[in-house]
C-alpha cells in the first residue's frame, strides 16, 4: 500500500512540477498557454527512439498494439522532485502505447512500467495512442512491461507482451 | 335509502382507510416531479465560437456554446436557472470515427454532448425554471495533459457562461437582444454535471465562493462523477447519483463528495443525498452517449464496453436474467431525482423532499424501484442529533453525545476506511473499486470514510449506543437512521441473501420497542454480482420512523440498539447513527 501511494505521488509530483515551474502562481488572467505548458510541448518535441515494439495482434483488452518509448532533450533545465530528492533534468522519456482506437473515458489513462505509474496518459487527436511523460530514468529498465490501465487500477491493467529492449545509446545506462 | 347508507358507509370506510394509509406511509402526498408541467418550452442555443473562452493556465480554447430551455413567451419570471455540464467524450467525428481534437478540423464535426440532457431541461422548464446546458469540447480535448484535469477549467466555463447569462438578464446582447432582461434570477442556481462534469460542478461551486459568491448557487447535483481533487461542497444542497453498474467510473468515487462534506463545515445549514441506481451504467444518462438514441460515434454501453468479461454478469451484463436498466428506464432516475432535487431546493417546491429523503419510494417517472436513496441531514439544532459518526476509535466506545458505546457479541468491533490509523481499505482482498467509500483519489491523499465494521456469529449480538438523559427527548424528530452495507467479503452472509436486524428503542423507564430494518428499507440487500467492480460496497441509508416505535416515550429515550436476532450470523459496515427530520 505505502508503495502505492509513494507511485502516486511521484506521478503527481513529476506531472505537476513542471507545470508549477514554468507557469509561476495561478490566477484567472488570460495566459499563453503554449508558453506554460512543458507538458504538451513534450508530446510534440522530437525524441530518440529508445525501444519499440509492434504486434500484429493486439490484446484482447484495449487493443493494445505496440509501444514507443523516446528519450527527449528539454527546452531547458528542470528542478523536479525524484524520489523525495531535488534534482535538475535535461531528459525526459515519452512512453507511448498504440493500439485503440481508445476510448474517451472519465477515467484517466495510466501507463506504467512493471509495478511503477509513468504518468497519466494524453491520448492523440485520432485516439489510436496514448503517451505519458517521465522524468525518472530508472523507469526505463531493460526487461521492463509496459502496461496501461484507466485510473490507477493496478489489478486491472492490460501488458504489451514484449518486455522493453533498450537500444545502446537510451534509457537507464 | 337502505343502499344509499351502504354506500354511504363504504365510501366512509375507503376513505379512512386511504387517510390511514397515506399517514402511514406519506405516498400519497408527494406528486412525481417528472412529470411535464403545464408550460410550454423553448429551446434555442447560443454560440460565441469554438474558441471564444481561454480558462486560466489551460492549454486550450473552448467553445461558448449552450443550449437554453426556458418557458415559451416568458410569461413571468425572474426564472431560477438551473446549469448543467457534460462530461468526457469524445469531442468531434468524421465518418464512423471519433476524435479528440478542438476545434474540430479537416471536415471533422462536432459530438454535441450537451444536448444529451434535454430530456431533463425540457421537463424543468415546463414548471418554469430556465435551463441552459454548456458545450465543453474544448476543455475535454486536452484536461488530461493538466494537473487537475480539466476541474478548474470546468468551473471557470461555468461561470463564464454565468457571466454571459447575467448580461443577457441585465442589459441584454446577441444573439437574443432583451428578451431574457429580468428573466433569470441569478439568486436562484442549480447546477448539475455529469461524469468530469460532476466534479466540475463541484469545483465551481467552490470557485464562484472564492469570488464572493456572485451568483446564488443553491443546489449541486453531480452525476456519476468523477472526484480526483476533493473539493468539498457545503452550506449549499448536495445529491450524488452512482450507478451501480458504471463501467467507467467504476469505483463510484463520488460518494466522495458526500461523505467529505458530512462533518466538514460544523453548522452546515445543507442537506446531503445520493442516490445509488442499481442496473444503471455511465452514459446512458447522456443521450448522445447511448446508443440507442445517438447518431454519433463514441456512444456506448460503458459496462459492457469497459470491464472486461462485464457481459456474463448476472447484476450488470447482458446475459439472460441480468438487472440492467433500459436506457430510457436509466434516464428516468435521472429525470425523476435531478427534477426533485432542482425543484425542492432552487425552485422551493418542497413537496419533493420525501423522495428525497428516501421516506416516499421513487415516482412513477423514475420507471424503477430498484434504487435506494441516502441522506444526511443539516447540521441545525431539532433538525439532526448525531449519536454516533464513528469517526475514530474513541467512538467505538464513547459515542458522539458523550455516552457509552457498546456491544455485546460483536467480532470485529472496529473501524476502517478513514485517516490513520485505521486500515485505509476496509476489505483488504477486495479491489478499491469495490469500495467506494474508501478508494483512492488521483490528486489527493485524503483517506475515505471511517466505518464500524463488524459482524455476530450467534442472536446475541448486539451494538449499543446512550443517550444522556438531558438529550433524550427525541420526540422531535422524524427518524432513527443510520447508513449499512451487507459486507460481501465477510463469509457469515449468503451471497444473494440479504441480511436483517432489529433497531431497538429504550426509554428512561426501560420500555423498549423494536423495528425490524427489512420492514423499513431494503438496504441490507446483499451486494449483487461477480465479474469485478462488483459486487462493491455502498453504504446506504435506513431511515426508521419513530412513530414505529410504539410504548416508547420519545421524551425520554436512553438508548438506540441493534439487536443483531434477526440471522444466525453476518456482517455489516455502518457509520451515521443519528436522529433526523427532512430538511426545513
Amino acid at each position: 500500500m505505502k508503495r502505492s501511494v509513494k507511485n502516486r505521488h511521484l506521478a503527481i509530483t513529476l506531472l505537476v512540477l513542471p507545470f508549477l515551474l514554468v507557469t509561476g502562481s495561478n490566477g484567472f488572467g488570460q495566459r499563453n498557454p503554449d508558453r506554460e505548458l512543458p507538458l504538451r510541448e513534450l508530446l510534440n518535441v522530437p525524441g530518440k527512439l529508445v525501444s519499440e515494439a509492434k504486434s500484429s495482434r493486439p490484446t484482447t483488452e484495449l487493443k493494445l498494439s505496440g509501444y514507443r518509448v523516446e528519450e527527449i532533450k528539454l527546452p531547458r533545465q528542470l528542478n523536479v522532485e525524484l524520489h523525495g530528492q531535488q534534482v535538475a533534468v535535461d531528459k525526459a522519456w515519452r512512453v507511448t502505447v498504440q493500439g485503440g482506437p481508445f476510448a474517451v473515458r472519465a477515467m484517466p489513462a495510466v501507463i506504467w512500467i512493471d509495478d511503477q505509474i509513468v504518468g497519466n496518459g494524453i491520448e492523440n487527436e485520432t485516439l489510436s495512442q496514448i503517451t505519458a511523460i517521465t522524468f525518472d530514468s530508472s523507469l526505463i529498465r531493460e526487461g521492463g512491461v509496459v502496461s496501461l490501465s484507466y485510473g490507477e487500477d493496478k489489478e486491472g491493467r492490460v501488458r504489451i507482451s514484449q518486455r522493453l529492449h533498450l537500444t545502446r545509446e537510451g534509457g537507464n545506462q | 335509502m337502505r343502499t344509499t347508507i351502504k354506500n354511504y358507509l363504504l365510501t366512509l370506510l375507503v376513505f379512512v382507510l386511504l387517510v390511514t394509509a397515506g399517514v402511514r406511509t406519506g405516498l400519497a402526498q408527494v406528486p412525481d416531479p417528472g412529470t411535464p408541467g403545464p408550460l410550454p418550452v423553448t429551446r434555442e442555443e447560443y454560440d460565441f465560437g469554438d474558441t471564444a473562452f481561454q480558462p486560466s493556465s489551460f492549454p486550450g480554447s473552448v467553445e461558448l456554446r449552450a443550449s437554453i430551455h426556458y418557458p415559451t413567451n416568458l410569461p413571468a419570471g425572474p426564472y431560477p436557472v438551473i446549469l448543467f455540464l457534460h462530461g468526457r467524450h469524445a469531442t468531434c467525428f468524421k465518418g464512423g470515427s471519433q476524435l479528440l481534437q478542438w476545434p474540430c478540423t479537416n471536415g471533422a464535426e462536432t459530438i454535441p454532448s450537451f444536448q444529451g440532457y434535454d430530456y431533463v431541461s425540457e421537463v424543468l422548464a415546463s414548471h418554469g425554471y430556465v435551463v441552459v446546458s454548456v458545450s465543453a469540447n474544448g476543455v475535454n480535448a486536452v484536461d488530461n495533459s493538466v494537473f487537475d484535469l480539466g476541474a478548474l477549467a470546468r468551473g471557470e466555463l461555468m461561470q463564464k457562461h454565468l457571466d454571459i447569462l447575467k448580461t443577457f438578464n441585465t442589459t441584454g446582447g446577441a444573439p437574443f437582444g432583451t428578451r431574457f432582461v429580468g428573466k433569470f434570477d441569478l439568486t436562484r442556481v442549480g447546477t448539475m454535471g455529469h461524469s468530469r462534469g460532476g466534479e466540475g460542478v463541484v469545483r465551481h461551486y467552490v470557485l464562484n465562493n472564492s469570488l464572493g459568491a456572485p451568483y446564488g448557487i443553491k443546489a449541486v447535483f453531480p452525476l456519476a462523477p468523477v472526484d480526483f481533487n476533493r473539493f468539498v461542497v457545503n452550506n449549499a444542497a448536495l445529491n450524488v447519483m452512482l450507478p451501480y453498474c458504471d463501467g467507467d467510473v467504476s469505483d463510484l468515487q463520488g460518494v466522495h463528495f458526500y461523505d467529505d462534506a458530512r462533518y466538514n463545515v460544523p453548522g452546515d445549514t445543507a442537506p446531503k443525498h445520493y442516490e445509488l441506481v442499481m442496473g444503471a451504467n455511465h452514459n446512458f444518462y447522456n443521450t448522445i452517449w447511448t446508443p440507442a438514441t445517438s447518431s454519433f460515434p463514441g456512444a456506448a454501453n460503458d459496462w459492457l464496453a469497459f470491464v472486461p468479461g462485464g457481459h456474463s454478469d448476472s447484476q450488470c451484463g447482458s446475459v439472460g436474467g441480468n438487472q440492467r436498466l433500459t436506457a430510457a428506464q436509466q434516464r428516468g432516475t435521472g429525470l425523476a431525482y435531478m427534477t426533485a432535487f432542482f425543484r425542492a431546493y432552487v425552485g422551493g417546491e418542497t413537496q419533493f423532499l420525501p423522495l428525497l429523503t428516501g421516506d416516499a419510494p421513487p415516482p412513477p417517472s423514475a420507471q424503477t424501484n430498484k434504487l435506494f436513496v441516502s441522506y444526511h441531514a443539516p447540521d441545525v439544532a431539532g433538525v439532526r442529533l448525531d449519536v454516533n459518526r464513528l469517526l475514530n476509535d474513541t467512538n467505538l466506545t464513547i459515542n458522539t453525545l458523550g455516552a457509552a458505546a457498546t456491544q455485546t457479541g460483536l467480532s470485529p468491533y472496529e473501524l476502517c476506511g478513514g485517516p490513520a490509523p485505521q486500515p485505509q481499505r476496509c476489505i483488504p482482498d477486495a479491489l478499491n473499486a469495490q469500495q467506494p467509500h474508501t478508494t483512492p483519489s488521483a490528486r489527493s491523499p485524503l483517506r475515505g470514510l471511517s466505518q464500524l465494521k463488524t459482524g455476530w456469529n450467534d442472536l446475541t449480538g448486539n451494538y449499543k449506543n446512550d443517550l444522556p438523559a438531558g438529550l433524550g427527548n427525541v420526540s422531535g424528530y422524524q427518524a432513527v437512521q443510520f447508513r449499512v452495507s451487507v459486507n460481501f467479503a465477510d463469509a457469515r452472509n449468503l451471497a444473494g441473501l440479504a441480511q436483517d436486524f432489529r433497531v431497538v428503542l429504550t426509554d428512561a423507564s426501560g420500555s423498549s420497542a423494536s423495528v425490524r430494518v427489512s420492514d423499513v428499507s431494503g438496504a441490507l440487500f446483499f451486494p449483487p454480482g461477480e465479474v469485478r467492480p462488483v459486487p462493491k460496497i455502498v453504504l446506504n441509508t435506513v431511515r426508521v420512523p419513530l412513530s414505529a416505535f410504539s410504548g416508547v416515550n420519545l421524551n425520554a429515550v436512553r438508548s438506540v440498539q441493534f439487536a443483531f436476532n434477526e440471522r444466525l450470523q453476518g456482517g455489516v459496515l455502518v457509520t451515521d447513527v443519528a436522529f433526523a427530520n427532512s430538511p426545513q
